[in-house]
């Protein structure tokens, strides 16, 4: 991702904003649809883009969950474990997501496809238990067959075009 | 047990995710009786409906709006709230995936009164079906001119910004999300001054709920005394409540404030439990309040009856548990969300939250003593009230109300040696 991208994709709404800083969130969103993450150049392409000093623009991606500044598997699966997808069985659910994609509890998968981590509430409480791919619309009451069957289309899919998380 | 769409109006008409279809069913009809008026008059029509936030706070809406100077001589923005994240609360997302444009009607009718050019919309990150959805509802209204230089009227101009977090729960408090949207980590200002005064830029700011601002259209199209009439003198109007938690049927219900009982929201509305089952407890508001038992079952839904029985109404995200829940797990639980979305900036919540996580946590695995019971205690009055805030507030309210209602369980639980896992409860809904 460039600075000129960014800039390009910044450009509509720039007047939208009395201060240009409320652009670094948009761009960082923008900037992490290509890889996922947000790999050092392109936090260098958001500073240029925005006006603002790498750090400065680091310090904000840093704050938020949903901006990743480590690399992630290709699908980020949430698993919802706050107490109404606990009360339904959520630490099961996880426990399973990950034995079927081999992690340890969160992290990523070996093969690069998946990073599963818990999520704090997703505001789908009556889908209980929960998950969510990326930033997609969450998915349940899930049953461990249905989790591993949206984990096997997941599989067959391969890696997005580009990355909403 | 009246039920009323009034916000939930997709549950009465079809169609409401085009703009004609939400035309067709009286939508913009709010916002034509309002331009009618003085933006003085639209102000006094929203304070006389009763209307309360329904974010949390439940602070009279009129009287927040009428809080903005006029002649400050910089512009008011209006921003909506939908960085809906508490825990058991999923109400506004129901009004963001079905019925957006009465969302962005209610907030037109917000900014005319307080005389906002451009305000803005800010969407939880994980939303992201629900950000779709406002986008194409947004670029809908732009296209026919509802949104736009003529909005209000020839040369009268309004449009709305959509602003995506990021995923922070903090966001959700009012001057954490302006932090946020002005591009900064989304940590709360010291107040005051409070946004009316110096909100986003500085500058003049309405800050409301989504529910909040989408219950203005039909206000405005039925009149404020129509809304005032329903329900109680001091909490007038419906609410939508998310049930969730150990109940058969989970999901969101709008219900009139005040006629409605707990008991009837979770046995009649929810589904009740499954059989067998005893209720143990619920949390009403979200997961920021204290907790109540079954004697508190007949305590009627509006913000004075559940603030007499010792909790809030709070976002109205009710979270049952049954006697198979443990009380002590379920509290660590929570703690651990406090833990874990606080955003640093002050001390007793950045260093108790932990602490509320890690003793809670040890008594769950085994490893408590009885006198933890006597610390956690000591801490409740060292975290709340002492930090810029609410957050910390929320993480002590249902760990202190819990120990004090069900300290039996808190002790039993030490002495067993830990909180047995429980059974999970399987699919009972799919």
């Amino acid at each position: 991702m460039t600075a000129h991208e960014i800039s390009e994709f910044l450009a509509p709404i720039r007047h939208e904003f009395a201060d240009q800083r409320s652009l670094i969130l948009p761009a960082l969103r923008f900037a992490q649809e290509e890889q996922g993450w947000l790999p050092q150049g392109a936090m260098a392409a958001v500073a240029e883009a925005t006006g603002y000093s790498q750090a400065y623009v680091e310090s904000v991606a840093s704050f938020y969950d949903r901006l990743y500044t480590e690399p992630v598997g290709r699908r980020v699966i949430s698993v919802c474990t706050t107490l109404s997808c606990m009360l339904r069985g959520s630490d099961e659910l996880l426990a399973h997501v990950a034995a079927n994609i081999g992690t340890n509890g969160e992290g990523t998968s070996a093969d690069g496809m998946f990073t599963l981590q818990r999520a704090e509430c997703l505001g789908a409480c009556d889908r209980a238990p929960c998950l969510q791919v990326d930033s997609n619309d969450q998915q349940g009451p899930l049953t461990h067959d249905a989790a591993d069957a949206i984990i096997g289309a997941l599989r067959a899919d391969g890696a997005p075009t580009r990355y909403d998380r | 047990m009246p039920q009323l769409n009034s916000v939930y109006r997709h549950r009465e008409f079809q169609d409401l995710l085009t703009l004609t279809g939400y035309e067709r069913a009286g939508g913009w009809n709010g916002l034509k009786a309002t331009l009618e008026m003085t933006p003085d008059d639209a102000l006094y029509a929203f304070h006389r409906s009763g209307l309360r936030g329904r974010g949390g706070a439940g602070f009279p809406m009129g009287r927040k709006a009428s809080f903005l100077p006029v002649d400050s001589g910089r512009p008011t923005y209006v921003v909506c709230n939908a960085d809906e994240s508490e825990p058991g609360t999923f109400k506004d997302r129901e009004i963001l995936d079905k019925n957006p444009f009465q969302l962005i009607e209610g907030v037109a009718i917000a900014s005319y009164g307080v005389g906002c050019e451009r305000a803005y919309i800010y969407v939880r990150g994980e939303y992201g079906h629900q950000w779709d959805v406002l986008l194409r509802a947004i670029a809908e209204c732009r296209a026919a001119g509802r949104l736009g230089p003529d909005a209000f009227g020839p040369g009268a101009p309004f449009d709305i910004t959509l602003y995506r977090g990021a995923g922070a729960y903090i966001c959700g408090e009012e001057t954490a999300l302006l932090e946020s949207l002005e591009g900064k980590r989304g940590q709360p200002r010291l107040k005051p001054p409070y946004p009316a005064v110096a909100g986003l830029y500085d500058c003049p700011t309405l800050i409301n709920n989504v529910e909040t601002l989408a219950a203005l259209p039909p206000i405005m199209h039925r009149g404020a005394d129509w809304y005032s009439a329903i329900g109680p003198e001091k909490s007038p109007g419906t609410k939508i409540f998310s049930v969730s938690g150990h109940v058969l049927k989970p999901g969101n219900y709008e219900i009139v404030m005040g006629e409605t009982t707990l008991r009837d929201l979770i046995f009649d509305l929810a589904g009740g439990l499954r059989d067998g089952r005893e209720f143990k407890a619920c949390w009403p508001g979200g997961s920021s309040v204290p907790v109540l038992t079954a004697e508190h079952l007949d305590t009627p839904l509006d913000y004075e009856s559940l603030a007499s029985a010792g909790s809030f109404l709070g976002s109205g995200g009710c979270i049952v548990m049954d006697d198979s829940g443990c009380i002590v797990r379920a509290s660590w639980r929570l703690a651990h969300f406090y833990r874990h979305e606080s955003c640093g900036k002050c001390t007793p919540c950045r260093e108790g939250t932990g602490w509320l996580e890690k003793i809670l946590g040890r008594i769950v695995h085994g490893d408590g003593r009885l006198e933890d019971l006597a610390m956690l205690e000591s801490l409740f009055g060292r975290i709340s009230g002492r930090t810029l805030c609410a957050l910390a507030d929320g993480a002590v309210a249902p760990v202190q109300s819990a120990l004090e209602l069900f300290r039996d369980d808190f002790e039993r639980v030490i002495q067993q040696g830990g909180s047995p896992v429980p059974e999970p409860m399987g699919v009972i809904n799919a």
